[in-house]
């Protein structure tokens, strides 16, 4: 069964003067596998945000279906297997972490010493023993966001759902993110995350979305979208005879010459192992051998391009 | 237990509200000063601190509850701190429940701490205090509830500056219904009269809590009569609460 999945999803906004708005989310139809980590791209305004409100309940859609682990969105069971944490999450100033995991704990429905083993293993996991007894409003935005990502994980649920994680953290705060995704998603769970940190989301997740205007554009493993399997690769070579380069660059896309060597851009990686072992075998030396993969930045900017 | 958690959270962040303080200073002035009126009708001065008093009550009761109560699903979504609770596995109508309850929770402490205070007071002029004061105190309450259910709807519709401006002009015209039937004989069988005569019956008439005056001459008043009132009430805050339910069920947050 998918963790997530939408059908034809689509949310219109209304103004306050009751005038529709153009579509926030159009028709987006996506299938999110258990224990995987899903990248949710898109610019601002795309409809991210409104996607993961539909999703954790806080805005009903116009048209279509969303479902978490075969459950209506629009159900109180759904919200069961989910833990959300907003783009800079905001709690109760006045409380501190622990009295603020135990609220939550409260609003899951779980019991005191239930609460309890929750307040022990999150503060472990969060590190929020040593403020433990700072009111909220005195954190940081990193102490907010792990309290944030606590407060998601209260009553271990199945599915996190992360609206700009890493948003405003410094390198330091946005790497023990990435880690902490990482290890849920070793924990089992299914991690379905929105981010304008292209790098971040092409380090830790199997597959992405990316929302333009409202609409999927593409989706699919990253290696897929950039076409890696197909990709050119680039060949530096040295030391050969004039007549070994003439007979490889007429099996080049495109050569150059540079203090390293002979620069030479090959179809594929197979074509580019046949240059190579008849470069080896006419007595020349490899110096690099580099795939000319598209990056997610570069993907992501064409996929805004193509859309009208 | 999710109704009894949002409601102890909401108490718990209305006694750190400043405004409240700034209300109960004014209330206790109010009480204690109330002698000063006293001093000018002679003989009658725990009579008029009485009514006074009570009065105070009343009034910064609702006060409280109309600054408080329109901004408290309000503030909610405009803080974001919404936003990590309904996501969790609970109803909507369990939240505009849990704040009701715990501002109802705050007014119970507010009314008992203004009528101990109005209590020791006239116990320490020389005057007693008898059932009907405390049936007058009950029913002040129990409008207070009313009232804090329209502001709970309010604040689930509207900013809390309209939301106020709504609740404050239902307490003055529920205060005063008779003046939308008694009208004069030029409107009979007029549109204006069916208008006036349609918010008459919808808007509750709030002086069927008004036992002050009784309370103030130590008048006795019928333990039915009290019942009766606080059941109307009571259908009334139930409705509004419904109303503030349903409004808050398919709202965009």
């Amino acid at each position: 069964m998918d963790a997530i999945a939408t059908q034809d999803l689509g949310k219109t906004y209304r103004s306050s003067l009751l005038r529709a708005l153009p579509p926030s989310l159009d028709g987006l139809s996506l299938a999110v596998q258990e224990n995987e980590v899903f990248g949710f791209l898109g610019r601002n305004g795309a409809g991210k945000t409104t996607t993961i409100k539909i999703l954790s309940g806080l805005v009903r859609q116009t048209h279509g279906e969303a479902y978490i682990f075969g459950d209506s969105v629009r159900k109180r069971q759904a919200r069961r297997h989910i833990g959300y944490l907003p783009e800079n999450p905001y709690f109760y100033e006045y409380l501190t972490p622990r009295e603020t995991l135990d609220f939550y704990g409260r609003l899951h429905g779980l019991g005191t010493r239930e609460r309890t083993a929750e307040w022990d293993k999150l503060s472990d996991l969060l590190d929020l023993r040593d403020i433990a007894s700072q009111r909220v409003r005195e954190f940081s935005k990193g102490m907010r966001q792990r309290l944030g990502f606590a407060v998601a994980l209260v009553g271990d649920p199945k599915v996190l759902i992360l609206d700009e994680p890493m948003s405003g953290l410094d390198p330091l705060g946005r790497r023990s993110i990435r880690e902490l995704i990482l290890r849920m998603r070793d924990e089992k769970k299914t991690i379905f995350f929105s981010s304008h940190v292209l790098g971040d989301v092409e380090q830790i997740c199997d597959r992405v979305g990316i929302l333009v205007k409202g609409k999927l554009t593409s989706q699919g493993r990253i290696d897929e979208l950039l076409g890696k399997q197909d990709s050119p690769v680039e060949v530096i070579v040295t030391g050969l005879a004039a007549d070994v380069v003439a007979e490889l660059e007429s099996k080049a896309l495109s050569t150059r010459v540079s203090e390293a060597g002979h620069h030479l851009t090959l179809q594929d990686v197979q074509t580019a192992n046949e240059a190579v072992r008849v470069a080896l075998a006419k007595g020349g030396s490899l110096v690099e051998f580099t795939q000319l993969k598209e990056s997610l930045e570069d993907h992501f900017v064409k996929a805004q391009e193509v859309s009208p | 237990m999710r109704i009894l958690a949002v409601a102890q959270n909401t108490f718990r962040e209305a006694v750190r509200d400043k405004v409240l303080y700034v209300l109960l200073f004014f209330a206790a002035s109010t009480i204690l000063g109330s002698k000063a009126l006293g001093w000018i009708s002679i003989g009658q001065d725990v009579k008029i601190v009485k009514d006074i008093s009570l009065a105070a009550v009343s009034i910064f009761g609702v006060l409280i509850a109309i600054f408080v109560g329109t901004s408290l699903v309000y503030k909610e979504i405009d803080k974001r701190t919404i936003y990590t609770i309904i996501c969790r596995p609970m109803a909507r109508w369990e939240f505009v429940i849990g704040k009701y309850l715990g501002m109802a929770l705050l007014l119970a402490i507010v009314t008992v701490v203004m009528t101990l205070v109005t209590a020791a007071y006239v116990l320490s002029l020389g005057g007693s205090v008898d059932t009907t004061f405390f049936l007058a105190v009950l029913l002040i309450y129990w409008e207070l509830l009313l009232i804090t259910s329209l502001a709970v709807l309010m604040s689930s519709v509207t900013s809390p500056i309209l939301g106020a401006l709504i609740v404050f002009s239902a307490f003055v015209v529920g205060h005063a219904t008779t003046i939308l039937i008694d009208l004069p004989e030029h409107f009979h069988g007029t549109w204006t009269e069916f208008v006036l005569a349609c918010v008459y019956y919808v808007i509750p008439n709030l002086s069927n809590f008004n036992i002050r005056s009784e309370a103030a001459n130590g008048v006795e008043v019928a333990p039915a009569y009290v019942l009766w009132a606080m059941a109307y009430g009571s259908v009334y805050t139930i409705m509004l609460l419904v109303l503030a339910s349903l409004a808050f069920e398919d709202k965009d947050v």
